[in-house]
């Protein structure tokens, strides 16, 4: 018993130590936003904002399309993550549980694509979907974004899907169900865990993305955030304040979507848990 | 169950890329529309005078759409090349005036006929030329910039500085007393040099007789800031900086601004451009209450030959059409509603030298301004080569002077390597 | 026994041969065909997206395309010129050593510590372990370009915290710290940075499969007196494995290909001692428009990479064949 208590105190103390460590920039972007422009430049750090302020924060969202580009990456990011999902999870059942002619071209491909440098592509890129009239518009981003996400997302659902035991499929099978019904009665609920991290991957990447969508989307009203947040570097100086208050803006989404799909962890856990 | 939730999700999905083909709308360009890429320091700066432009456009041109899109500096020109090689060029775009020469050269622009555009026969003469290649104009002049020295009133008080100094050996001569009242803080410079400050140290081999690089005869392009005038100017620059200054030999001017540590009182001088004047006490992003300003002057860096200022680099902007561009005479009429005489005053009024030594005067009586604009009288420009842009992004210059300051090569040998590098872009076929 | 009872045993197989040939013929078919339905969306998009611009830019490597020739839409054809040009460059097998021992290092570092940070969370109780999974998400989420500007913030040359702190801490005296002016001590701030940001999803990735492991086997094996370090690697290593593979190859590909970090960290100016493969690339396009030689530089890039990595993609292909 006092072993087990010893033991929970020292991985709780390494965990907090951890965690500071690791946060620490995260926490001084937070505070930054929350410091008057005295504070952000004192000779000696402001560790907590005592004086704390708004006005990074109102000088950051009255930015000309603040809105505007909020609901543009919400729009981008929401179909990226449900189109990738729904995609990768039919190729990856393809990998993981068929044997076809071509297979390994196939896994050849969505690895190879994934080394091929983005900025090499800009002007490429740009040309094609000039020509299919995809530029400055919201759709030719989204597909984009698919083409480099989908790599990724097929490969990692592959990787759980051939974690699960063999065995609970087979079983599934024998009262006559389908084969696609047993993998998506049985096998999703097991991937759970590789659903939700590989979404939150989708969210981050498209979340974050910026070059192309910097050279894709030229109408100021139609761009997304990380652009938006790449106004405040001006050639004439960082605005250091509201940068960090719109930077945090721009994180939070991604927060509140982890938050949402926290409660999925927790039920692929229990899900493989009672399976007995 | 799941399979609902699938079906769910499939259909947001599907509704969604609807609707973002939707919203994305035809904004392709057209002839009821003009688009226009300027950088986002008019949307900081001077947004009055991009409003009074976009007005008096629709007097002229009801019903057309004006369609601004602000840039970032350094990404604007892949976006540019980008849209120059798929025929979706704006209408109008903003280049800086070191950086006109290499599109100009490739045939990016449209001539232009001065006359057709306001104040165009007393268009400052070092823009003019940044416009003009092989004869032809290809853009319009849009502002310049001059840099002067900025400093603290009170500190060059309490140093004993009685008079600001007209000569470059009263220039030292100030700097070690302010050394010597102010050095002990290990943060202090009497000079804020930061080390990749090239402009300035082109300002130093400009003053002592050099240049960066000569055209031969034969149109052959050659470095020459390894000639003895140029290194001399170096070794005086060098010596200045480890005496004056405690800034960073590996950054350059705009990484910090030195405005903000100006600000801070660690330094009591720094060169610098007009705007950055309110940028210390510009609550937005600065770093000291307006209350600042009071304790702030501004002086011509002073040359070694009596009687001149240091040349200092007259840097601004052009605008110019994009030969594929959709939209010409609607470019071209924006460009002559942004260049008038009403938003030309508004953009000097923001801390810039207008086009047209016209409207010279405005800035005259501001005591914040007109020590740049009386700085501009000697200039330098960069070497008007259609792959000096090339040489400017490879950072040698830079690079040269942080080796140079960190005695990690000697001015000669550090100079020589340079000079052989730059030879070698500027002749590199584009 | 089939032998033995020859009736009893028919009789039992035959009503699963009957449900087994009860299945008709489309079943069948639909059998064959089902993979390539199921991978043809997302083939369908990687295509039309990457189709053209790949063949174009393999063009483009054969070709001299710069700003002139970009105007025009048209390039000047020299075969592998390019090619002969970028191997004989000294600087440019530099940047390839550079870039290599960079991944190495890089990868080494987030894979060692991510998966220490996966145990870790493995074992904390579910009020701390939210709590660090929260901060990792934080992490995790910033995007780099704020990432890196929070960064270079805090080791900024006049203000930056971790000088101060580093001055406080009595470690040196740091104030007006260089940290750029030496390679080694760039180097370490950048890989800092690089692995910092991949921690979290390293962690989180083995740790959602460290859940995946079936509590009875690791139950099973410390009942027969296993401790915990022959636990992890007899029964929950293996069971791992396919998720580390991935994890390693994406962290190569990754870090090979860092950009932003580099860039944005020195002021999109870095000195030639911090150019990386996608940089020197980056650079050559489209500062040096030099477009047909760029992409030379990145096709060579994604070779190198392909070999590089070769060792683990066949162990991805070899673990998917097993099945």
């Amino acid at each position: 018993m006092r072993t087990r208590r010893a033991r929970r105190v020292v991985f709780n103390g390494v965990a907090l130590f951890v965690f500071a460590a690791m946060v620490f920039p995260v926490y001084w972007m937070v505070s930054t936003a929350f410091k008057p422009g005295s504070d952000i430049f004192a000779n000696t750090p402001v560790w907590f904002p005592w004086h704390p302020t708004l006005s990074n924060f109102d000088n950051a969202i009255h930015r000309p399309h603040f809105w505007a580009d909020v609901k543009n990456s919400l729009i981008i990011v929401s179909v990226v993550v449900a189109l990738s999902l729904l995609l990768a999870f039919l190729a990856a059942l393809a990998l993981a549980k068929f044997r076809f002619y071509g297979r390994r071209a196939f896994i050849v491909l969505i690895i190879g694509v994934q080394m091929i440098p983005l900025n090499a592509l800009i002007i490429p890129i740009y040309l094609v979907l000039s020509k299919a009239h995809q530029v400055d518009k919201l759709s030719g981003v989204i597909v984009t974004y698919l083409t480099f996400v989908l790599p990724f997302t097929i490969w990692t659902l592959r990787g759980f899907m051939l974690g699960v035991p063999r065995d609970l499929e087979e079983a599934s099978q024998v009262d006559g169900t389908t084969r696609f019904g047993a993998f998506v009665r049985i096998l999703l609920p097991l991937i759970g865990p590789g659903l939700v991290a590989t979404s939150i991957f989708a969210f981050i990447q498209a979340w974050n993305e910026y070059i192309m969508a910097y050279v894709l989307l030229h109408d100021p009203s139609k761009q997304t955030l990380t652009v938006w947040l790449a106004s405040f570097t001006g050639d004439r100086g960082t605005a250091w304040g509201p940068l960090m208050a719109g930077a945090t803006l721009t994180a939070l989404p991604v927060v509140i979507f982890f938050v949402a799909v926290q409660r999925k962890i927790a039920f692929g856990l229990t899900a493989g848990a009672v399976r007995g | 169950m799941k399979l609902r939730i699938i079906a769910a999700i499939v259909l947001a999905a599907a509704l969604a890329t609807a609707a973002s083909t939707a919203t994305g709308g035809t904004r392709r360009a057209s002839a009821s529309s003009v688009t226009v890429w300027v950088m986002t320091d008019a949307q900081n700066g001077w947004p009055g005078a991009i409003a009074a432009a976009n007005a008096a456009f629709q007097k002229k041109h009801p019903g057309v759409d004006v369609n601004i899109q602000y840039q970032s500096w350094d990404t604007v020109l892949q976006k540019f090349d980008a849209a120059l090689a798929a025929n979706d060029a704006p209408d109008v775009i903003e280049l800086g005036n070191s950086q006109t020469v290499k599109y100009m050269a490739a045939g990016a622009f449209s001539t232009i006929k001065a006359k057709n555009y306001p104040n165009s026969s007393t268009w400052l003469g070092g823009l003019k030329t940044s416009c003009s290649y092989n004869g032809k104009l290809y853009c319009v002049p849009y502002y310049a910039g001059a840099r002067a020295v900025i400093y603290r009133k009170d500190m060059y008080r309490a140093a004993g500085i009685k008079r600001l100094p007209t000569t470059y050996a009263q220039f030292l001569a100030a700097g070690n007393k302010l050394m010597k009242k102010f050095g002990k803080n290990k943060n202090f410079s009497a000079f804020y040099e930061p080390g990749q400050n090239w402009y300035v140290a082109t300002s130093f081999i400009e003053d002592w007789g050099g240049q960066l690089a000569v055209r031969g005869k034969n149109g052959k392009w050659k470095g020459t800031v390894d000639s003895p005038q140029a290194v001399k100017a170096l070794t005086i620059f060098k010596s200045m900086v480890l005496k004056l200054s405690r800034a960073s030999k590996t950054q350059d001017e705009a990484h910090p601004f030195p405005s903000i540590p100006f600000a801070k009182s660690r330094m009591a001088s720094f060169i610098g451009n007009g705007w950055e004047w309110p940028y210390v006490f510009n609550p937005a992003g600065g770093a000291a209450p307006k209350s600042f300003e009071k304790k702030m002057g501004a002086y011509p860096m002073p040359s070694h030959i009596k009687g001149r200022f240091m040349p200092t680099f007259l840097g601004g902007s052009d605008l110019g059409i994009p030969i594929n561009a959709k939209n010409k005479q609607l470019g071209a009429d924006w460009i002559k509603a942004f260049t008038s005489t009403p938003a030309m005053t508004l953009i000097a009024k923001a801390g810039n030298i207008p086009n047209t030594t016209k409207l010279a005067s405005v800035n005259a009586k501001n005591p914040a301004l007109a020590p740049f604009a009386r700085a501009s009288k000697y200039s330098w420009f960069t070497p008007s080569a259609p792959n000096w842009t090339n040489v400017e992004n490879s950072h040698l210059l830079k690079q040269m002077l942080t080796a140079i300051l960190t005695n990690k090569k000697s001015v000669a040998a550090a100079a020589h390597s340079a000079n052989k590098q730059m030879t070698k872009i500027l002749n590199a076929s584009s | 026994m089939s032998s033995r009872f020859p009736v009893a045993s028919a009789a039992v197989a035959e009503p699963a041969l009957q449900a087994r040939r009860r299945r008709p013929i489309v079943t069948r078919l639909g059998n064959v065909a089902a993979p390539y339905l199921l991978i043809l969306p997302a083939l369908v998009v990687i295509g039309a997206v990457l189709g053209y611009p790949l063949y174009f830019m393999g063009h483009l490597s054969l070709e001299h395309y710069g700003l002139f020739q970009l105007l025009k839409h048209k390039g000047e054809w020299i075969g592998t010129k390019n090619y002969s040009q970028i191997f004989h460059d000294g600087f440019f097998w530099h940047v390839v050593a550079r870039t290599l021992a960079f991944t190495a290092a890089a990868v080494s570092l987030t894979m060692v510590l991510g998966t220490l940070m996966a145990l870790l969370l493995r074992e904390l109780g579910s009020k701390m372990r939210v709590l660090l999974t929260a901060g990792l998400i934080f992490v995790w989420a910033m995007p780099v370009v704020v990432a890196v500007a929070v960064w270079s913030w805090m080791v900024d040359y006049e203000f930056g915290v971790a000088n101060w702190l580093l001055t406080y801490l009595h470690v040196g005296n740091f104030n007006h710290h260089e940290w750029f002016a030496t390679t080694w001590t760039g180097w370490l701030i950048i890989t800092a940075l690089v692995v910092w940001g991949a921690i979290p999803f390293v962690a989180l990735m083995v740790f959602a499969g460290l859940t995946q492991v079936p509590q009875e086997l690791v139950d099973a094996a410390s009942t027969d007196g296993a401790s915990s370090w022959r636990v992890f690697r007899d029964v929950t290593v293996p069971l791992l494995k396919p998720i580390f593979v991935i994890l390693i190859s994406l962290s190569i590909i990754w870090d090979f290909q860092v950009f932003n970090q580099i860039w944005i960290l020195l002021s999109g100016q870095p000195p030639p001692e911090y150019f990386t493969m996608s940089i020197y690339a980056f650079t050559t396009s489209f500062q040096q428009s030099q477009y047909g030689l760029g992409s030379a530089i990145a096709l060579v890039m994604v070779a190198i990479l392909l070999v590089v990595s070769f060792v683990y993609i066949r162990e991805m292909v070899k673990i998917g064949e097993a099945e």
